[in-house]
């Protein structure tokens, strides 16, 4: 059941999305930029995802 | 690009994917019982990999590949943020997938609407929300059509019209989806999926390299188009047009039928967390790549007249040796008749199942799958019609269709989650919401100076909520399924 808590990494993921581009990095005009900050997101998205489902199992499920 | 190269590949394409589409025929779409859970869902028994390559393939459409990389030619990295909100917001399947694979095997759903209809105890729930799935489905399958319009215009510099490739999609939609059904749907979908990936990733990387490589490309940027880096950007990703791009999209895993359709289908949930996660790998991958090959179009070529041809234009120029860059194109195309051969499939699903079967008494399975197939092509005609009004920057417009389907939302949280929601409070959301979507968009009116995506989802939520608190719940009946969803 513990692994459900990961969505909750979504979550502050998705209001990130927000806040960091739009107020730390409106000025930030290069690569390392939003650009890298949506990048990493993703792949914490991806992290997370996996985390969550750990107990999906064959049958029965979590 | 020569005519002749475009047609070759096409055919090449088409030939293949009917084989492929043959090959999947079984005892559960096209046998002697063939029953709707059989036609529309595969008998529930999808396997992960199949599964996640097709849900990719059938999300991820040419709104990438074209509009996504037009959006980020247009308007910077902020559309990269946009894709990622939605990317994350697919995270949904991870908590709403066990649940609609556990009410679905349980109850025997067929379509996400005849869930609701079934656990708001009101056959009208399921007409609405299908009817709304229609009006809102068929203006999205039409952007893909017209993608393909777009693209096959492009690339043949005009010699392929735009209503050619319009044609050529809506056929190949129609007859990858009536072979099979959903069998030669998914099959289909993976041959394309895979085709995709790996076509676009190899000729993102190719045409990096010809602009002098990552360091050089964003180097370009930096200087000739700095705004491109960084958000509002060039002036298209205000804050409030964020916010109302990707709310809507945010909830498409639950919102679009022709994806949440998919919980039903596979055969474990640990093929669930196969397809959930295959999807998320693939999807990472395309949109980066979508991405940087608007960033490529934008430093190659940055005085285009529309953004939308920002692919096709790329495509066709000597960045890309002419082999590989049909190659692309078949694989956009290919993305494009996934989406819409799925979108066909699940709606005229829930027409047969949710409308006929709801209006007419006697409605057996073997009519309701005789009217579902007869759906599917008017479906098709319907989406074509739609394509051909050419309305710029697509990826608005299938903005739009997310912004109305969004209304369901509240319905289909509270399904599982709030045993007080009634019938009349999903009927008001889906129906008021739905009408107020329709009259924002049409209007032009922006309450407050906040768009339609900002408004759909909290005016849905209200008229539930506030619905649903002063009419009388079935509760019997939202405690068996919360129960059947919960125990899993």
């Amino acid at each position: 059941m513990n692994s459900r808590r990961w969505i909750w990494l979504v979550w502050a993921l998705v209001l990130s999305c927000y806040v960091v581009p739009y107020g730390l990095l409106g000025q930030v005009q290069a690569w390392y930029g939003s650009f890298l900050f949506w990048f990493v997101v993703g792949v914490l998205v991806i992290v997370a995802n996996i985390m969550i489902t750990q107990g999906f199992k064959d049958e029965s499920g979590s | 690009m020569s005519t002749n190269l475009i047609w070759g590949a096409v055919l090449i394409y088409l030939v293949v994917a009917v084989v492929v589409a043959y090959l999947s025929r079984g005892e559960a779409t096209n046998g002697k019982g063939v029953d709707m859970s059989g036609y529309f869902l595969g008998n529930r028994q999808m396997n992960g990999f199949v599964s996640a390559l097709s849900y990719s393939a059938t999300t991820y459409s040419a709104f990438m590949m074209v509009g996504l990389a037009g959006l980020t030619y247009a308007g910077g990295v902020g559309a990269f943020g946009f894709e990622i909100v939605y990317f994350a917001g697919v995270s949904l399947v991870a908590i709403f997938g066990p649940r609609f694979w556990a009410v679905g095997k349980r109850f025997g759903f067929v379509t996400p609407s005849e869930m609701l209809g079934h656990r708001y105890g009101n056959g009208k729930v399921a007409v609405a929300t299908a009817v709304a799935s229609c009006v809102f489905l068929i203006p999205y399958a039409a952007v893909q059509l017209a993608g393909v319009g777009y693209l096959l215009a492009g690339m043949s510099g005009g010699a392929i019209s735009f209503t050619t490739g319009v044609i050529v999609s809506t056929l190949l939609a129609i007859l990858f989806s009536y072979i099979a059904g959903i069998r030669s749907v998914m099959w289909t979908d993976s041959l394309q999926a895979l085709f995709m990936i790996v076509a676009s990733t190899l000729v993102a990387l190719l045409v990096v390299h010809s602009l002098g490589g990552f360091s050089e490309l964003f180097d370009t940027l930096a200087s000739e188009h700095p705004a491109s880096l960084s958000v509002p950007g060039p002036g298209l990703f205000s804050f409030t047009t964020f916010l109302g791009l990707t709310i809507p999209w945010f909830f498409f895993s639950l919102s679009n039928p022709q994806v949440s359709q998919r919980l039903f289908m596979p055969s474990s949930l640990k093929s669930m967390r196969q397809m959930l996660i295959g999807f998320l790998i693939f999807g990472f991958i395309y949109t980066v790549v979508s991405v940087l090959w608007g960033f490529s179009a934008l430093v190659a070529f940055p005085e285009l007249a529309k953004s939308d041809l920002a692919t096709p234009t790329l495509l066709a120029s000597e960045h890309v040796p002419p082999v590989l860059g049909v190659i692309v194109m078949v694989g956009i195309l290919a993305a494009a008749v996934s989406t819409i051969d799925s979108i066909m499939l699940t709606l005229s699903s829930m027409l047969s199942r949710d409308v006929y079967a709801n209006v007419v008494a006697d409605a057996s399975e073997a009519k309701q799958l005789k009217v579902g197939k007869w759906v599917l092509p008017i479906i098709a005609i319907l989406a074509f019609l739609f394509a051909e009004l050419q309305l710029n920057l697509i990826a608005v417009l299938s903005v739009a269709a997310s912004t109305g389907l969004v209304v369901i939302v509240p319905a289909i949280i509270g399904a599982f989650y709030w045993q007080r929601g009634t019938a009349a409070g999903a009927l008001a959301s889906i129906i008021g919401g739905g009408l107020v979507v329709i009259y924002l968009y049409l209007s032009g009116v922006k309450p407050l100076g906040l768009p339609a995506g900002i408004w759909a989802l909290p005016v849905a939520v209200v008229l539930f909520v506030a619905v649903s608190l002063v009419t009388r719940a079935n509760r019997e009946r939202a405690n068996e399924f919360m129960e059947t969803a919960r125990r899993r």
